[in-house]
């Protein structure tokens, strides 16, 4: 296990707060600035997707993932993200081979993914009470292991929206022109999905169940109010949703606060985009 | 086998020279949820012509080319002749309407840089690709829109982006549907002189879905009349007949006056826009 000491320090020494001289805390702020440019940069496609209730779905999928690790005594650190990656593959196959509309086919497989979760987990009286950790989040207990499990899904999240940014968007923009112009539209489906899958089941941990969604729109919706090019727009979502990832973590550790980190989070988030909002709309009156 | 220049006297009676078609459906039939919306069509598209699938609504115009695109299960065959190197050919293609979000901020250049480069949009934009959209921009009249946004295009401009991205392919077979559909009638004489012109100077085939009876007409070297099934093909003379046109239109359009259209041997040599230069 690498030791992370070093860059703790680092961090501690660019945000000298009082709050960040525990542990639990550096290691949540390296959580969080590592899950915070992954959900931005997903978030950009998941706008132009409209995968929003995609995302719900993967996260709600987390009772179940939990519920697979009590039926197979497997740690749901592990169960979570692969049953994550399983549902999300098996939405975006539904829905490309099939003649319903896909928000029909995630309802279908939301609401049948979150009854089979509750129903194990409610067998289960001392998981029933861990169930607040996964509906609010708990980045304050992750461990180095998570943070290294981190780290390899931030390369891989980084090397893939690299080499696949631009096809993306393409695909998003209308799926028959970028097939007709040779992308390889089912292969870039296929991966976003598996991916977004991945991140949203690590931002379970940072945010909640509840408000996974919210880390991968906010960003890239406020960012859009900002930008006038698909560059602008990716470096904006990225700032907003880090620093807000930042001050959410910090704000909620204040003595006046004391509020849960995840929700603190989005509620940054959520006031970034309200200035982006009258940007928006005070540019959009003087230009006329 | 070379391609065939426009005007050349070897573009003659389509389907009984084979060689001569740059697709060739086959016997396709499909059918969307028990209905039945193409019966057993067989139809070519000439290569190096326009070809304009014509028909009323629900004909099955636009799913006979989402069929040839690969994006609709479909039985029978659709050969697609190979390039002179044999190569399968590049498909540009051109869509109606695109619904997109219009307020996603992404400028005409990130629209063109976005299918030939692979650095991310991101890291910024590559010199020559900044230059080949320049190119492409300008080649359908568009330089201007360079830093708009596309969600605030005008249809027409709208369009001719569309017809630069299509044209980045350097396609061998240009498939449009209904190009002159929410444009004015001028614009609509524009963008058809402007494709005419296209396809001289590159030598695709285009193939095009219209019911747009006066873009056909001006702009068509090749009919093939839809109503589920194929009810006449050929040239547009011997194809919009005033007997054709009702039998599926059902009334009498009045257009199809065979003396007006192009005769066969001058179809491509004629200025197939000619309305155009009375509106410009």
């Amino acid at each position: 296990m690498p030791d992370f000491t070093p860059l703790y320090g680092l961090m501690h020494s660019f945000l000298p707060f009082d709050c960040l001289n525990a542990r639990f805390m550096q290691q949540a702020l390296l959580g969080l600035v590592l899950i915070a440019p992954m959900t931005a940069a997903m978030g950009v496609h998941v706008i132009n997707f409209r995968m929003a209730f995609f995302a719900d779905a993967i996260s709600h999928s987390a009772f179940a993932g939990v519920a697979m690790g009590l039926i197979f005594a497997v740690s749901p650190h592990w169960t979570m993200p692969l049953f994550g990656l399983l549902v999300g593959l098996a939405i975006m196959g539904m829905k490309r081979h099939s003649s319903l509309s896909s928000d029909t086919v995630i309802g279908v497989i939301f609401s049948a993914v979150m009854a089979f979760g509750l129903a194990i987990v409610s067998r289960n009286r001392n998981v029933a009470r861990d169930l607040q950790r996964f509906l609010y989040g708990d980045i304050l207990t992750i461990s180095d292991v998570e943070i290294v499990s981190l780290i390899v899904l931030f390369v891989v999240i980084a090397v893939f929206q690299a080499l696949s940014y631009n096809r993306l968007l393409y695909i998003g923009l209308n799926s028959v022109i970028a097939g007709a112009h040779r992308v390889r539209v089912a292969f870039y489906q296929y991966a976003f999905a598996g991916l977004l899958a991945l991140v949203v089941m690590f931002s379970v941990w940072a945010v909640g169940v509840l408000l996974v969604t919210a880390l991968l729109i906010v960003p890239a919706a406020a960012a859009r109010n900002f930008s006038a090019s698909m560059r602008a727009m990716f470096w904006w979502a990225m700032l907003i949703s880090v620093s807000s990832a930042v001050a959410g973590l910090l704000i909620s550790a204040q003595d006046w606060a004391r509020t849960a980190t995840g929700p603190t989070v989005v509620l940054c988030g959520f006031a970034w985009f309200i200035v982006s909002y009258a940007v928006a709309t005070s540019r959009r009156r003087f230009a006329l | 086998m070379p391609r065939l220049e426009p005007n050349s006297n070897a573009r003659a009676p389509l389907p009984a020279m084979e060689g001569a078609a740059a697709v060739t459906f086959q016997n396709i039939t499909v059918r969307l949820g028990g209905v039945l919306i193409l019966d057993n069509v067989s139809a070519s598209v000439p290569r190096g012509g326009c070809a304009a699938i014509v028909g009323p609504n629900g004909a099955g115009k636009t799913t006979m080319l989402m069929a040839l695109l690969g994006q609709t299960p479909y039985s029978g065959d659709i050969l697609i002749a190979n390039t002179p190197a044999g190569d399968l050919p590049r498909i540009g293609y051109v869509p109606q309407r695109l619904q997109f979000d219009r307020g996603l901020p992404m400028t005409v250049m990130d629209f063109l840089v976005m299918g030939i480069q692979r650095l991310p949009l991101w890291m910024g934009v590559r010199a020559a690709h900044r230059d080949r959209a320049r190119g492409l921009l300008s080649d359908v009249r568009a330089e201007a829109l360079e830093r708009r946004l596309i969600g605030a295009l005008s249809g027409g401009e709208f369009q001719r982006v569309l017809l630069a991205l299509a044209l980045q392919q350097d396609p061998e077979l240009l498939v449009l549907d209904e190009p002159a559909a929410g444009v004015d009638v001028q614009g609509g004489y524009l963008f058809c002189e402007l494709l005419e012109r296209l396809r001289r100077e590159r030598k695709f085939t285009q193939l095009m879905v219209s019911h747009d009876l006066a873009t056909v007409t001006h702009h068509a070297t090749h009919v093939i009349l839809l109503n589920r099934r194929v009810v006449a093909e050929g040239f547009p003379r011997e194809v919009l007949t005033p007997e054709n046109m009702s039998a599926i239109f059902g009334l009498h359009m009045g257009l199809a006056d065979a003396d007006a259209l192009p005769a066969k041997e001058n179809t491509l040599s004629s200025s197939s826009c000619k309305e155009d230069k009375n509106h410009a």
